[in-house]
């Protein structure tokens, strides 16, 4: 690359004097000396100072050895040929020189520029990242572009002990302790290893590490750059922390808002029926109710304890939806098995009720988790049991809708409550707020959740006619076939 | 067959273990109790039951452990009690060779249900196996390898006779998706539980008057299928 940079300042200088060597006797010696200076110009414009030297020592003799007289010949006669060569070599020098200097300022500043303009780039980057990984991702990104780095991570102080090759626990240690970058060489695979130190100021200690060219760690402006990336970093680092402090704050607060729900919900509506129990348990223990009476109470004890079991169930449901703790073993099936098996379910519970099922034949196999599904019917079956007279019937109907299936659990109930349906699918939230009919107000709720786990939802229309229709709506995608099982078979 | 079954109830909980032991007494059965599944090893050895009812969250020991060193030497009948929020608990016990389960809260009419369902194939498996297998309207020829509706010959493919049959020689008792996998397909496809839902499907279309309302092959969500003759 330097010699490079000779050849044609060497050549210029030369091919300038091959052009003009036959005009000599129409040039003046001082406008041929110019022209030489020329020359030396823009090679240091061109090449920088090396070559603009060259070019200033190759015009000086070429001058002297060709248009001087004697022609020909270094020898110079006159001592004013002789001071006009001199001339020409120093003012030849000066001029490339300070050329070069301009030169390579320029370049200087052009890379200064590149370097901030990436900087800014990498500032507006990081500005987007919320979480430690895209932190380490977009800094790695940057320092690929720009100084060509590798294996650019983020070694945090638990992971000192055990700090990626050629690192060294003690190395990571003092790159921290100084807050100063330090590189360790890494011969094996002809790169250096660099060190940067983040502080911020929440006392975190965090190295950034990455391995880059010896030649590129040997460069001024790269340091320049790194001392500015690591405080960029260090910022970004710092926000990612603290959000992602506040979103378990935030996680924290909703779950304890549950906490308080779920606690005033088990006061009151579980309470009131474990009173009962004890009640009727103690009357019975006192033997002095006729016997029809007994009977009639040992009945009415069953009912209230699976009630309380069922809200149970109900709570421990949303606590485990709501702690993110489910997960979906979502399976391809047949949507008539689970509606058959929770009718079936409901039936042993409601049997003297009468359910009416219409399924058309030929629907697509969807794709879901059956025991969460069966959750949600359970739940909309059973709030119309509950909320409708018990001699009319309930009514499932199962319907393809565009890319969508519907299975739809409608009452001649009361109704929706005029204005906010989306109210009823809150938790703890009933129909009327003081109600004789059991229940803590979750059933909708958790049927919500558990459809929007399967991108479906639960829709509440009323039903012409009187009575409300609740729609578990759920995708249905696209099922794998089958032929490969007939082949097995 | 003696006049009087045992049966080993195994289950830590005092109330429960109470009240399900009254409940069996009442019915003329004669009742062993073990609290651990340590104690429950020692009986299930010295009385020689003819049913065993387990608890599967028992205090020394995991009931399914219990399960598979008891099938090592032993293929009487288990029946589990589990809290529900464990499908997968029950299905891991029912793979290990349990052959039914009550989900808690039960009632007693169930539990009765089950524990005479469970006797009666108890002594059937004892008796002489009857090469045709009747129920509802249909009658499965095992030795013609023919299935007739109300006297007309139904038409089945290979896989769906061998599910029907794989079900109905195993009246009562739950099949996991896994045990019905590997009986009618062989191993192969064991994870695919949709294969056996559709033929499930299928097969319910031929034998059940109401295929969305089953009476002889019920589902159990979350665990397998339960053949109800």
């Amino acid at each position: 690359m330097r010699i490079r940079d000779y050849v044609p300042a060497l050549l210029a200088s030369i091919g300038l004097t091959l052009v003009v060597a036959p005009l000599r006797a129409l040039l003046d010696l001082s406008n041929v000396a110019l022209l030489y200076v020329l020359v030396v110009v823009l090679s240091g414009a061109r090449y920088g100072r090396g070559p603009a030297l060259l070019a200033a020592l190759a015009g000086s003799l070429l001058y002297a050895y060709v248009f001087v007289p004697p022609h020909f010949s270094l020898a110079i006669t006159e001592i004013q040929y002789l001071l006009s060569a001199l001339i020409l070599f120093v003012v030849a020098l000066l001029v490339g020189h300070l050329t070069a200097s301009l030169k390579g300022r320029a370049e200087e500043i052009q890379a200064k520029e590149k370097h901030s303009r990436a900087l800014y780039d990498l500032a507006r980057r990081l500005t987007a990242t919320l979480t430690h990984e895209e932190v380490e991702e977009t800094a790695g990104r940057f320092l690929g572009e720009v100084l060509q780095a590798t294996e650019a991570r983020l070694i945090a102080e638990a992971d000192f002990p055990h700090p990626p090759r050629p690192a060294s626990p003690a190395i990571l240690h003092a790159a921290v302790e100084r807050g100063e970058p330090l590189v360790v060489p890494d011969p094996a695979r002809k790169l250096t290893m660099v060190l940067l130190p983040l502080q911020g100021s929440a006392g975190s200690r965090i190295v950034l590490g990455f391995e880059i060219t010896p030649s590129v760690a040997c460069l001024e402006s790269t340091w320049g750059l790194l001392k500015t990336v690591a405080s960029v970093v260090a910022v970004a680092l710092e926000r990612a922390h603290f959000a992602q402090v506040a979103r378990e704050t935030e996680v924290r607060m909703s779950a304890e808002a549950l906490r308080n729900s779920i606690l005033s919900a088990l006061s009151h509506d579980l309470r009131t029926p474990l009173t009962a129990l004890v009640g009727m348990a103690d009357t019975l223990t006192l033997g002095k109710a006729t016997p029809e009476r007994q009977q009639a109470m040992l009945h009415a004890l069953r009912g209230q304890a699976l009630a309380i079991s069922q809200q149970v169930t109900n709570l421990l449901d949303m606590a485990r939806l709501r702690s993110g703790a489910i997960e979906l073993n979502e399976a391809w099936q047949p949507v008539e098995e689970v509606v058959g098996a929770t009718v079936q379910l409901v039936k042993s519970q409601w049997s003297d009720r009468e359910i009416n099922v219409d399924i058309p034949m030929g629907l697509p196999p969807l794709r879901f988790d059956a025991v969460l599904i069966e959750r949600v019917l359970w739940n909309l079956l059973e709030n119309a049991i509950k909320y409708s007279p018990a001699e009319m019937p309930v009514d499932i109907v199962v319907r393809p809708a565009g890319d969508q299936v519907d299975v739809m659990v409608c009452d001649r109930g009361p109704g929706l409550p005029p204005g906010g349906v989306d109210e009823l699918f809150g938790l703890f939230r009933r129909g009327q707020v003081e109600s004789t009919i059991p229940g803590v107000g979750l059933g909708l709720a958790i049927a919500r959740t558990i459809a929007e786990a399967h991108g479906g939802q639960i829709l509440a229309d009323s039903r012409p006619g009187g009575g409300a229709c609740f729609r578990l709506r759920l995708p249905v995608g696209s099922p794998p076939s089958l032929e490969d099982l007939e082949e097995t078979a | 067959m003696s006049e009087e079954q045992t049966i080993l109830l195994v289950e830590d909980d005092r109330p429960i273990r109470e009240f399900v032991a009254s409940a069996l007494e009442g019915e003329g059965y004669r009742i062993v109790e073990a609290g651990t599944a340590a104690h429950a090893a020692v009986e299930a050895g010295a009385r020689r039951p003819d049913l065993v009812v387990l608890d599967l969250g028992l205090p020394d020991r995991d009931g399914i452990d219990f399960i598979r060193d008891y099938r090592a030497w032993s293929a009487i009948p288990i029946l589990i009690l589990s809290a529900r929020a464990q499908e997968a608990n029950k299905v891991a016990a029912l793979d290990a060779g349990a052959d039914d389960y009550l989900t808690k809260p039960f009632g007693v009419a169930e539990l009765l249900a089950r524990v005479r369902a469970l006797l009666r194939r108890r002594q059937a498996d004892r008796d002489a196996p009857e090469p045709v297998i009747r129920f509802g309207d249909i009658a499965v020829d095992c030795v013609r390898r023919v299935v007739e509706r109300r006297g007309e010959p139904l038409h089945l493919t290979q896989i769906e006779y061998r599910l029907l049959l794989f079900l109905a020689s195993n009246p009562g008792r739950v099949l996991t998706h896994r045990q019905l996998l590997l009986q009618v397909w062989g191993g192969r496809g064991v994870e695919n539980h949709q294969y056996l839902r559709v033929y499930v499907g299928h097969l319910r279309q031929k034998i059940e008057d109401n295929p969305t309302q089953p009476r002889h092959i019920l589902t159990e969500i979350g665990v397998g299928y339960r053949f109800q003759p």
